[in-house]
């Protein structure tokens, strides 16, 4: 007997809300991108329980998709976080603040 | 329906502006890899402007000759449409694009990594392309990121100027945040129509039988998509990394995030709700006309209100492009089912062709000014007409274009935009557009006085020193003679733009 | 249709010419003999004699409409948007009003501006030329979107010349409130132009070859609910309206632009100021342009009113009260300019209440003989500044009379037309103003006899202000230095003024009814002309109109017949003008008369200050504001118009201020606010969506 489907989606909703937040609170702008490959994983597996569910492969293909854009976003923000602590001289989102208003 | 017969053959050719594009950023790539201290930036800018001048000329000519006519080009089973939206679009990505790759010669002179700039910059445009084309939850998820990333690393562009990396990084953060609520929005959407293709999801609803037992998981998910639509479009409340990104990124990349992204942004709004969602089917369960209505209302007025006190023209031409996304959501919140949808989202299309240029130009006049090193708030403008007196009109067309005086395509597009939201019934839509023109005139025409009728403080000797940037020159001057010139021409798109949004509202069934 | 096109094919170069000349003189003004005047007074000149030919291609044969471009139309457009141009008997009359002030107004300014070495003139003559230009386009629109868009354009061209003078303070605050005030109206237009298209799918106002047009599709659903039949398909009315009280909502939207232009009150407070202009700018906007744009507005789309029996009774009343009020106003006023500005919104006040009383041709009179006398007194005025060296105060004049005879007697003919003496123009128009409203309250509608008493009160103090004026700058003793001895002025100031003189006298013949009806010989040309107008834009359509859906029907007075009746509104009028007139003389003639307004008392204050008609307006938005900017107000006062468009932008700037801290710039905010802003919506449209009960069913 398989996990009812409802099960999965509690989980990812939980993995969800942790990632949420975690932005929220985080300043480290490592783990606030930490935070969002959470958020993105819980898609993955809302994609995945549903695929199985509808019983068609477009989730599990889509949650690739999603793995793969996962990693080419840290690679960009890695590289922002990396010109900004050069510029700022530290890593915490909140100090960099001289655009406002 | 007109028996289908293939207007291009293979049909994979309508994908033509997007293949272009995709091929001039791999041959930006390959010269830089070549040539990795490459400093003939003229070669580079070149490249790019070629390459994204004929995928708009591609592009136009497949929208005049009716390829994307009617239903349009069903591409690789369905995941690509090219149809007569999606090849109007391309025309505005494609125009902005070159204009930005024209006009950032002088602006990147001194930078180092300029292939990598303008390559990240016809990446973008690709992603754009193919956003106005997809339809599927996957290839509009895919193709976003095809824009988002390159865009981020734009933004941050000036890798040593801390605007610019702080604005990047900002950018960069919300974006990831939008994008896991939307990939989040698309999973629910999922699980509950079991399909990813626009179509395919409208078919799956249609019954009804599917809402009533899963309505609440698929408003869920369909909000969380409207966030991301949200972010993409600076609408509120996910714009808030709008001014700080156009305020801190070199400003021909604030012109072409402020007028292309929006637009990518805009399309897939538009393909989306219209075709996956159809009003009538979802009404009961989430109405997301009532939603894009009260989105629209908060972003034109917050847009426009932000704007009017600010002392920073670009932070100001910012805001404005926030107040401009509200009036764009008009496009999609009169779509009542009163009155005739192709109308309102024919003019929120126009308004977009439109906003392309005379947004586009006034940034990339801020990016003349940056260049003459004049400064950055209405002072700093004082007397600059006596200075540069041609390069003033221009400016003084945007800004009044923008504030939909009958200068320039602005009014018009303006103008088709009311009356959609009039004849659908929402007047008080209207209404409280037409109140934010009249606060935007004030601070548009804040620009026009200092620049016009005010003595300039001594600071414009860099106009002497430094000469005219004759890219950036040019591509302003191409701007403004645009945006006047669509006031009289208006027409000829303007039917494009009804005839294809007309095709879009029938998809659905 | 095809042999009739000839001299109408040159029609849009009435427009163009001055438009030509415009560019001319902005781009090539600098390095011409008069800094670009000939080429105004060229264009202008041409446009008058070519606004004469289509008088009398109109005159003998039919009216024309042709269409000259379609802006946007097409399949799958619910509406065209065409550029077209109608040329009926009001819109040529009006044709050749505008080139023949406009032309001499060009004139004038050789003496007014060249003479005086004012600098800047090739931006002068372009501005004047692009005002002229599209106020004469936008006589000749033939749909409401095309007259919207150079309504607009006038306003601009009003803006910049009412600025002329930027360096100093004074004109640069007066044109932005000119502007911003003009453009408040110019909303509610805005809006009621879209509300027409969206309510008829045409702007159209009719003429001939024109299939649908927005005021007989109105009068159609009109009659069709009348008689208890649907609605005709091309007309929608919107909020469950029925076509009566929703055809009112576009039409106090369209008057809301027409009010702000034609300076009705409470719009009227920009005009006194606009007199910062140059003199022979305030010439054109008082006379031919800016102000009358509005009124013509209401006669151009007459066939919509006529409907509307509420919305006539409104410009009616709101005509007879601006008339009596600004008259008021004008009475205490020192400076001979301000004198005309509110003696102009008066006029215009009088020209609203003849077509909001009935009197289609009444008003369209007054609206001709006003401009004449008007661009008179202006120009007559700028005539006497030049010979005071710009001293405008009448108290510093005096006894100019002998010094330059030909402005006196050409400003006395001007006088005696505003005041309404007989036989000068100004009497037969407003005369007829007043009787035709009277006999319309008299015949089933007394409410206009409210609107008519204030007009005819008005009538007394045009008389005074208008002679006290002329007393004292030209009668009695030089009370200066500068009146002692003024500046000699030259022929190209006395030629209009004689012309325009004349003009003020005589112009009165076109319309002559009391004479006509007693000698049924002398006919009423301007009657006729308007009753034989196309179709659906003719006098005689109108009066049906107007008696079957307003129920205007002419009365008289009990006992004196309808001639008695014509007679004694005459007689009453002169009388009032008369004795107004005459309060003046006694009061301010002699050498060296006396300020009575002191004896007014308090009273004086009052009207010195405009009833604190600004005052109140900053009081009611400051009052409004106060209460939550107490402290930040202030900071946002600088470079701001006053008066109520200076509150309204100030509430925005203060909303603006607290909306824009949201951006505190911290990154972390903003995700919480995004998320916050996400569950909002959640919440929300999970209550109304009925989600929480369904999500795990």
């Amino acid at each position: 007997m398989a996990v009812p489907v409802q099960y999965y989606l509690v989980l990812s909703a939980a993995i969800f809300c942790i990632g949420l937040f975690g932005i929220l609170t985080r300043r480290n702008a490592l783990m606030f991108l930490m935070s969002v490959e959470l958020m993105l994983n819980a898609a993955n597996i809302n994609f995945v329980a549903f695929s199985f569910q509808h019983g068609n492969l477009t989730g599990q293909v889509f949650s690739l998709f999603t793995m793969a854009l996962a990693a080419a976003e840290v690679a960009v923000g890695i590289g922002i976080v990396l010109v900004l602590y050069r510029n700022f001289a530290d890593v915490d989102v909140t100090k960099a603040t001289t655009l406002r208003w | 329906m007109m028996p289908l017969q293939a207007p291009i053959s293979p049909d994979w050719l309508a994908l033509t502006p997007a293949i272009v594009l995709g091929v001039f950023a791999m041959v930006l790539f390959l010269l830089d890899s070549i040539d990795p201290d490459e400093s003939n930036d003229g070669l580079l800018a070149g490249v790019a402007t070629v390459g994204t001048a004929s995928a708009m000329v591609v592009a136009g000519v497949f929208l005049l000759s009716g390829v994307g006519a009617g239903e349009g080009v069903s591409v690789f089973n369905g995941q690509l449409v090219v149809d007569g939206m999606a090849l109007f679009f391309t025309f505005i990505f494609t125009s902005v694009a070159a204009l930005i790759c024209l006009a950032s010669i002088e602006y990147l002179a001194g930078t180092d990594d300029i292939a990598g700039y303008y390559s990240l910059v016809v990446l973008a445009t690709t992603g754009m392309t193919v956003m106005a084309a997809a339809n599927s939850l996957a290839t509009v998820f895919v193709s976003l990121e095809l824009l988002s990333l390159p865009s981020y690393g734009l933004v941050a562009y000036l890798k040593n100027d801390r605007g610019s990396v702080e604005a990047g990084m900002k950018y960069f953060l919300i974006g990831a945040l939008s994008s896991a609520v939307f990939a989040y929005g698309i999973s629910l959407v999922y699980g509950v129509t079991g399909s990813l293709l626009l179509p395919d999801i409208a078919s799956a609803l249609a019954g009804g039988e599917t809402l009533a037992n899963l309505g609440g998981l698929l408003g869920v998910g369909v909000l969380m998509l409207v966030g991301g639509f949200a972010f993409k479009t600076a609408s509120v409340p996910f714009h808030f990394w709008a001014p700080e990104a156009y305020e801190g990124a070199p400003a021909p990349v604030s012109a072409f995030l402020s007028s292309a992204s929006k637009a990518a942004g805009f399309v897939i709004a538009f393909r989306v709700f219209t075709v996956a969602f159809p009003i009538e089917t979802v009404a009961g369960t989430i109405d997301w006309v009532l939603a894009f209505q009260i989105l629209a209302v908060v972003t034109m007025t917050l847009g426009n209100f932000a704007a009017a006190t600010q002392e920073n023209v670009k932070r100001m031409l910012a805001y404005s492009s926030v107040g401009h996304a509200g009036y764009v959501l008009i496009g999609l919140a009169a779509l009542t089912g009163q009155g005739s949808g192709e109308i309102v989202l024919g003019a929120g299309m126009i308004h977009l062709l439109v906003y392309g240029f005379m947004n586009t130009g006034a940034f990339l006049f801020v990016a003349m000014a940056e260049y003459w090193e004049v400064g950055r708030t209405f002072e700093d403008y004082n007397g600059l007409a006596t200075k540069a007196p041609v390069a003033c009109v221009a400016m003084t067309v945007f800004m009044f274009s923008l504030a939909g005086l009958p200068i320039g395509g602005g009014f018009l597009s303006k103008y088709y935009l009311f009356a959609g939201a009039v004849g659908a019934g929402v007047w008080w839509l209207a209404g409280v557009a037409a109140i934010n023109s009249a606060l935007s005139l004030f601070y548009y025409s804040r620009v026009v006085k200092a620049m016009w009728l005010e003595e300039p403080n001594g600071n414009l000797g860099g106009i002497d020193t430094r000469g005219y940037p004759t890219g950036l020159y040019s591509a302003v001057m191409i701007a403004a003679v645009a945006t006047v010139l669509l006031l009289p021409a208006l027409g000829v798109f303007s039917d494009v733009a009804f005839e294809a949004a007309n095709a879009v509202l029938r998809l659905g069934p | 249709m095809a042999a009739e096109g000839g001299i109408f094919t040159f029609a849009p170069a009435i427009a163009v010419l001055p438009f030509v000349s415009f560019l001319i003189a902005l781009s090539a003004g600098r390095y011409m003999p008069k800094k670009g005047a000939f080429a105004g007074i060229a264009a202008t000149g041409g446009s008058l004699l070519l606004s004469l030919l289509m008088v009398a291609q109109v005159a003998s044969g039919h009216a024309h409409h042709m269409e000259l471009y379609t802006w946007v139309g097409g399949e799958g457009v619910p509406f065209e948007l065409t550029f077209g141009i109608l040329l009926d008997q009001l819109s040529t009359l009006m044709l050749v009003i505008v080139s023949t002030i406009a032309f001499l107004v060009h004139v004038f300014s050789l003496g007014y501006m060249n003479d005086e070495g004012e600098p800047g003139l090739p931006r002068y003559y372009a501005e004047l030329g692009l005002f002229t230009a599209s106020m004469l386009a936008f006589v000749f629109s033939d749909n409401i979107l095309m007259a919207f868009m150079f309504f607009e354009l006038v306003g601009l061209c009003s803006y910049l010349l009412i600025g002329f003078w930027f360096r100093r303070s004074g004109p640069p605050s007066a044109a932005k409130k000119a502007f911003l005030v003009t453009r408040f109206g110019d909303y509610f237009f805005l809006i009621g132009v879209v509300g027409i298209f969206a309510t008829f799918g045409t702007g159209m106002f009719g003429g001939p070859g024109v299939e649908e047009s927005f005021p007989v599709l109105a009068e159609e659903a009109m009659s069709a609910m009348a008689a208890g039949e649907a609605m005709p398909e091309a007309v929608t009315t919107f909020f469950g309206l029925s076509p009566g009280a929703w055809f009112g909502v576009l039409g106090l939207l369209v008057l809301g632009g027409v009010m702000g232009k034609s300076a009705q009150f409470p719009f009227h407070t920009w005009l006194p100021d606009a007199m910062e202009g140059p003199t022979p700018v305030s010439a054109l906007i008082h006379a031919a342009t800016m102000v009358a744009a509005g009124v013509y507005l209401v006669a151009r789309m007459y066939g919509f009113y006529a409907l509307l029996p509420t919305l006539l009774a409104i410009i009616a009343f709101v005509g007879g009260f601006t008339a009596l009020f600004a008259a008021t106003m004008g009475v205490v006023k020192d400076e001979i300019k301000q004198v005309l500005a509110y003696s102009t919104i008066s006029q215009y006040g009088y020209i609203m209440l003849g077509l909001g009383g009935g009197g289609y041709v009444a008003g369209v009179f007054h609206l001709t003989t006003h401009a004449f006398f008007k661009a008179l007194l202006f120009l007559g005025a700028g005539s006497v500044i030049i010979a005071m060296h710009h001293n405008e105060d009448m108290w510093e004049m005096g006894g100019l009379k002998d010094r330059m005879p030909v402005t006196y007697y050409a400003f006395l003919s001007g006088s005696l037309a505003l005041a309404g003496i007989v036989p000068f123009s100004g009497f037969w128009s407003k005369d007829e103003v007043l009787y035709e409203t009277l006999v319309h309250g008299l015949g089933g509608s007394p409410i206009l006899l409210g609107a008519y008493l204030m007009g005819i009160v008005a009538v007394f103090f045009t008389g005074f202000y208008t002679f006290r004026m002329v007393l004292l700058t030209f009668h009695g003793d030089p009370r200066s230095d500068l009146a002692e001895d003024p500046e000699p002025v030259r022929w190209n100031v006395k030629i209009p003024l004689a012309i325009l003189g004349t003009l003020a006298a005589v112009v009165g013949v076109i319309n002559l009814v009391p004479v006509h009806a007693v000698v049924g010989a002398v006919p009423e040309f301007l009657h006729d002309w308007l009753f034989h107008g196309p179709e659906t834009l003719n006098g005689a359509h109108y009066e049906e109109l107007t008696e079957q859906f307003a129920g205007y029907s002419a009365g008289a007075i009990p006992g004196l017949g309808g001639l008695g009746t014509l007679f004694a509104s005459a007689g009453v009028s002169l009388a009032v003008a008369l004795a107004g007139s005459a309060l003046a003389l006694g009061l301010y003639r002699g050498p060296d008369p006396a300020e009575h307004t002191e004896k007014l008392g308090a009273l004086k204050t009052v009207l010195y200050n405009n009833y604190y008609q600004d005052e109140y307006q900053v009081w009611l938005a400051q009052d409004l504001t106060e209460g939550t900017v107490a402290g930040t107000a202030k900071r946002f006062d600088d470079g701001v118009v006053d008066g109520l468009v200076n509150r309204v932008s100030d509430v925005s700037l203060v909303s603006g201020y607290f909306l824009r801290r949201v951006q505190t710039g911290i990154v972390s905010n903003y995700a919480a606010l995004i998320t916050l802003g996400l569950v909002v919506l959640l919440v929300a449209f999970g209550i109304m969506g009925g989600w929480f009960g369904g999500v795990f069913a």
